[in-house]
């Protein structure tokens, strides 16, 4: 079997530790069973990794992989995908991010990148078509992100195009939910990937290169990329909302349907006033500067924006909904301010959010005494402090210390875990799940813990589904409904695609230009089989590293303490999360302790550890 | 009428005037035509009654008042309202097993059994194309001329006679009676006739050798077909076996009002389902009024050996695929053009390439198959293409979320094909209409 078109066949393998940098071929029948991005990360990290390891020892293992689709003109396909035992959860780490780095990374002639062991000193990696080298970043370390992004552009010579992927002091200081960066404001953001570097010492990957993406079927890759234009242009969220207001622009959207949360989900209500002055209209109206795109993305959802003197990106819908509302907070500028320090030290924005928010709870309550707070006024809506306890967080000072060990650890810490918004330690993203069973199901079978992007992209169908719009409350439809969204972010993520394409198509444009770049057949059945594949593999990692069906919930709270949506009383109630679950896993083809069976595992060719 | 009987009759002039409005909302009548009778067991007084319209009432907005209440062993001239057809009506009402006939002007089963023979004579039966015509009008409708078309004595002969034989008989140049066991019946009978006259309608205007079609499925019909629709069945119209699932229930409705009135499948044809993790749930009647609804059922998702071919079809795709909705329409345009050879060659086409923008965009090309097409081919398809024309088979569109997701398959469906029948009528070259690429899937 020969390696397709679309690829380059190389996976470049870094060992921190030794120092060594290794070239080996990427094997054809990896591509044929997990195409690229999250697939081919998750079986390389898989099969490389040791479930029980330390995520912060040298021993975690990092998986960075491109698809075969990046290097071509299909619309969004610039998104690399990043594997990894995450510090924050304990289970697998899955992030992905837009940007051009993962672009100009495969035109270096790789489409996966390795990296192992730790090393004593900082160091960075510099990758060229030419050769891969592990050099001195001393000169970087304690620098922000920004900072380490114009260093090392500056410093690189010839006439290739550079990108830098970082940490900044955030990760360098192992926060739990550092973020790794790239193009200095696109993160791969979720679950603390940037702690894991920065435990490796590894600053900053960057690289130049120029090689091209071949296409084997011009004529079928055409077909699709025509489709997918077409429906990126007719459906009104990729056509005009998200490039007219951002993500941003879903403020007051999510609070119509009554998902929007306030005060570390104790509510969902806000007031008119107060979403005017929070919300996509506000940004547009008072600081944007421009809109922008990632690599060869026509959706433009990015936010340029400016406060005062201050330059920066964002934000987006989550950051200004856990920032914003979830803290109390109905400050514009004050949370654009907050999110542009989490940009440049290199923090999860979503994560920092409800972490801040628990401890506004915490405080609120009475549970973190004045005392402990440092002299900071940690009260809900306190908006004069945002940006001084992302800096404390990143930099570990005070309770900033506490509060970079994730909202869970600050929970047990302060001995109320049941204040933590986590599901497998993840901060719950800004959808309320008693809105939605698919959504609260969502959460709960993520396999990287409370994630709206890996756990399937339910709010799309609760609200802006247009012909896939599905009953918020149905037992019935959930479990697979959210199964089938899983399997479309599965596939989205190992093609190198945004999830917003998801508004306006499903998988057949993109069957059609994987085939075509490909020249092989990567059916819309086949996708699906691929999507059922990463699913199970990324739940074996899981359930080796110790996750049982216990983990597959939500926090009491959404049991216990109802909220009106729809003019309702809802809660999520255990008797429902039981069903879901075991429905869930039902759907999955999963046994009743959430393992995939063994004919499944035979069916999809995945033999365990021996994989 | 008294405010008792009003109360009495509740719930039959409900019924009335829904089917009064079904049939408006088919197109089978104009504003004031037909007639819908029913024999009547009257719970006050225990006698059997002839409960029919009245004569000119709008069918689409019967008031009470338009409902009529004969003596059921005789027509009652002396009431002035009842409808001129009335003692059609009652000889029908007298044959073995019927309770209910509708009348109504099937439009295009009318157009296509009009000839230019002499009268009185009488023309040849109309023979369905299409598989609900085969099999729920038996595989033929009696088609008579008559000197006077509407209410004459020899009608008052003829049509009880002809329905003595078969479910719907048509009156030449005037429309159709049809024989049931409720007037939903009635109603549905009337729908697939129509339904089928229209098919032959667009065949014809395609131009399909529809006499050669018709040879072939006199000589072999079920090589022609998928397999034979579900039984009409009149119990448990009403019936939800998952009541606690409101919302999905409301999409179940929504969905099926919408494929009535759209036209995406004759009245009760049809099938959409729901699939659970154990359990599917199942609309047999898809196309389903606002006010007449189908059953919808909760059944096993797992194969059982008392399925229907209907519900059996439902089942394989799920079980070999990771679909979560289905709809199954017999989409009159699809079922045509599923017949439609390109000028010039032998072969019905298999595929239909959209020529509209929006066709075009969202299907690249529709698949179409033979009526015998094996469940894993169909699978295979349905994943790369959504939907399937299957030739005799209906149209079949699966969804990985939602019923409104999977409706709009058969809807575009109906308008691709409806873009392809006029730009062939105005004499427009089809293949240099359909994109290029299109050619190579």
């Amino acid at each position: 079997m020969s390696l397709p078109d679309g690829y380059h066949g190389r996976i470049l393998e870094v060992d921190l530790t030794t120092g060594g940098v290794q070239v080996t071929a990427l094997e054809p029948a990896l591509v044929e069973d997990y195409l690229g991005g999250r697939g081919l990360a998750t079986r390389i990290f898989y099969a490389a990794s040791d479930p029980a390891c330390d995520p912060l020892g040298p021993e975690n293992v990092v998986v960075l992989a491109t698809s075969p689709l990046l290097g071509t003109n299909a619309p969004t396909s610039c998104r690399g995908h990043m594997v990894f035992k995450s510090p924050l959860t304990g289970v697998i780490g899955s992030s992905n991010s837009g940007g051009t780095w993962a672009l100009v990374f495969k035109s270096t002639g790789y489409d996966v990148l390795v990296i192992r062991g730790a090393s004593a000193e900082p160091v960075m990696i510099d990758i060229t078509p030419e050769a891969a080298r592990i050099l001195p970043a001393k000169h970087l370390w304690g620098l922000d992100v920004h900072e380490t992004t114009a260093r090392l552009l500056s410093e690189a010579a010839g006439n290739k195009r550079g990108r830098v992927l970082c940490i900044g002091p955030a990760g360098e200081n192992l926060v739990r939910f550092a973020a790794v960066m790239n193009d200095k404001n696109r993160a791969y953001g979720r679950g603390g990937p940037g702690a894991v570097l920065g435990a490796k010492k590894l600053k900053a990957i960057r690289v130049r290169g120029n090689l091209k993406t071949t296409i084997t079927e011009p004529e079928r890759y055409q077909s699709g990329l025509e489709q997918a234009r077409y429906l990126i242009k007719a459906v009104p969220t990729t056509k005009r909302l998200l490039r007219d207001m951002g993500t941003s622009g879903l403020i007051r959207l999510i609070n119509v349907i009554d998902m929007l949360p306030a005060r570390n989900f104790q509510d969902n209500r806000h007031s008119f006033e107060e979403l005017e002055n929070a919300g996509g209209e506000a940004l547009r109206d008072t600081i944007l500067v421009r809109p922008g795109a990632c690599g060869v993305c026509p959706l433009a959802c990015q936010r340029h924006t400016q406060v005062g003197p201050r330059k920066g990106e964002g934000p987006e819908y989550e950051t200004l909904a856990l920032l914003g509302p979830n803290c109390g907070v109905y400050d514009l500028e004050a949370v654009t301010l907050a999110n542009y320090r989490c940009n440049e030290l290199g923090l999860d924005t979503m994560s920092c959010g409800t972490t801040i928010a628990c401890a506004m709870e915490l405080f609120d309550k009475g549970i973190i005494p004045p005392a402990a707070a440092n002299g900071l006024e940690l009260r809900f809506g306190n908006h004069a402090i945002l940006e001084e306890l992302v800096e404390r967080i990143a930099f570990r000072e005070g309770l900033g210390d506490i509060l970079a060990e994730g909202s869970l650890r600050l929970a047990k810490h302060f001995n109320h875990p049941e204040l933590s918004m986590t599901v497998k330690g993840l901060e719950i993203p800004a959808y309320d799940p008693r809105a939605s069973y698919t959504q609260a199901l969502g959460y709960m079978t993520s396999p990287t813990g409370a994630c709206h992007l890996r756990g399937g992209y339910a709010v799309s169908l609760a609200f802006f589904g247009g012909a896939k719009e599905i009953p918020r409350f149905s037992l019935l439809q959930s479990p697979i409904a959210i199964r089938n969204m899983q399997n479309l972010g599965l596939i989205q993520d190992s093609l190198g695609i945004c999830r917003f394409t998801g508004y306006a198509f499903g998988t057949e444009p993109w069957s059609r230009m994987a085939s075509g770049v490909t020249g092989r057949d990567f059916s819309t059945a086949r996708l699906e089989e691929i999507a059922d594949r990463i699913a199970a593999l990324e739940r074996l990692f899981n359930l080796e590293a110790g996750v049982t069906p216990e983990d597959d919930t939500l926090p009491a709270r959404f049991s216990t303490e109802p909220l009106v949506v729809a003019g309702q009383q809802r809660v999520v109630s255990r008797e429902v999360i039981t069903r879901l679950r075991s429905d869930y896993y039902e759907a999955r083809r999963w046994d009743r302790l959430g393992r995939p069976t063994a004919g499944l595992l035979s069916k999809l060719r995945i033999n365990g550890r021996q994989t | 009428m008294t405010g008792s009987k009003w109360k009495v009759n509740e719930s039959l002039i409900r019924r009335f005037q829904s089917v009064g409005r079904a049939l408006l909302l088919c197109d089978l009548e104009d504003s004031h035509s037909g007639n819908i009778a029913l024999r009547w067991k009257n719970p006050e007084t225990g006698r059997d009654q002839l409960v029919i319209t009245s004569t000119g009432s709008q069918k689409g907005d019967l008031a009470a008042s338009d409902i009529c209440f004969l003596p059921a062993e005789g027509t009652d001239y002396g009431y002035y309202k009842a409808s001129s057809e009335t003692d059609i009506h009652a000889r029908i009402l007298a044959l073995e097993g019927v309770s209910a006939s509708v009348h109504a002007h099937t439009k295009h089963l009318t157009f296509v059994t009009l000839d230019e023979g002499d009268k009185p004579g009488r023309p040849a039966p109309f023979i369905p194309v299409d598989p609900l015509g085969h099999y729920h009008l038996g595989g033929l409708v009696p088609v008579d001329r008559f000197a006077v078309p509407s209410g004459s004595r020899e009608m008052t002969e003829t049509v009880p006679q002809r329905l003595s034989d078969h479910r719907v008989t048509a009156i030449q140049g005037h429309g159709a009676f049809a024989k049931a066991r409720t007037i939903e019946e009635g109603l549905f009978r009337l729908c697939i006739a129509d339904n089928s006259g229209y098919v032959v309608q667009m065949a014809e205007r395609v131009g399909v050798d529809v006499a050669t079609l018709r040879a072939g499925i006199q000589a072999a019909p079920d090589a022609h077909f998928s397999y034979p629709p579900d039984e009409y069945t009149i119990a448990d119209d009403q019936s939800c076996d998952f009541p606690e699932e409101e919302e999905l229930v409301r999409e179940f409705y929504k969905a099926g009002a919408r494929i009535f009135e759209s036209r995406l499948s004759p009245f009760h044809t049809g099938s959409l389902s729901v699939r659970g993790i154990a359990a599917l749930l199942y609309a047999p009647k898809a196309a389903m009024p606002r006010e007449i609804s189908g059953p919808l059922l909760r059944t096993p998702l797992a194969a059982d050996s008392a399925d229907s071919p209907e519900l059996a079809l439902h089942k394989a795709i799920y079980e070999l695929s990771n679909f979560q909705t289905i709809a199954h329409c017999h989409v009159p345009e699809a079922e045509a053009l599923a017949h439609f050879v390109y000028p010039g060659e032998s072969r019905p086409n298999d595929r239909i390439v959209p020529i509209d923008a929006e066709g075009s965009f969202f299907y690249l090309v529709i698949p179409v198959v033979p009526p015998k097409t094996e469940v894993e081919t169909l699978v295979r398809l349905l994943h790369d293409y959504k939907v399937v024309i299957v030739r005799g088979g209906g149209v079949w569109g699966v969804g990985a979320q939602s019923l409104s997701e999977v409706l709009h398959h058969p809807s575009s469906v109906r308008e691709i094909c409806q873009y392809r029948v006029a730009a062939y009528e105005r004499g427009l070259d089809l293949r240099a209409l359909e994109p290029e690429k299109a050619g190579k899937w």
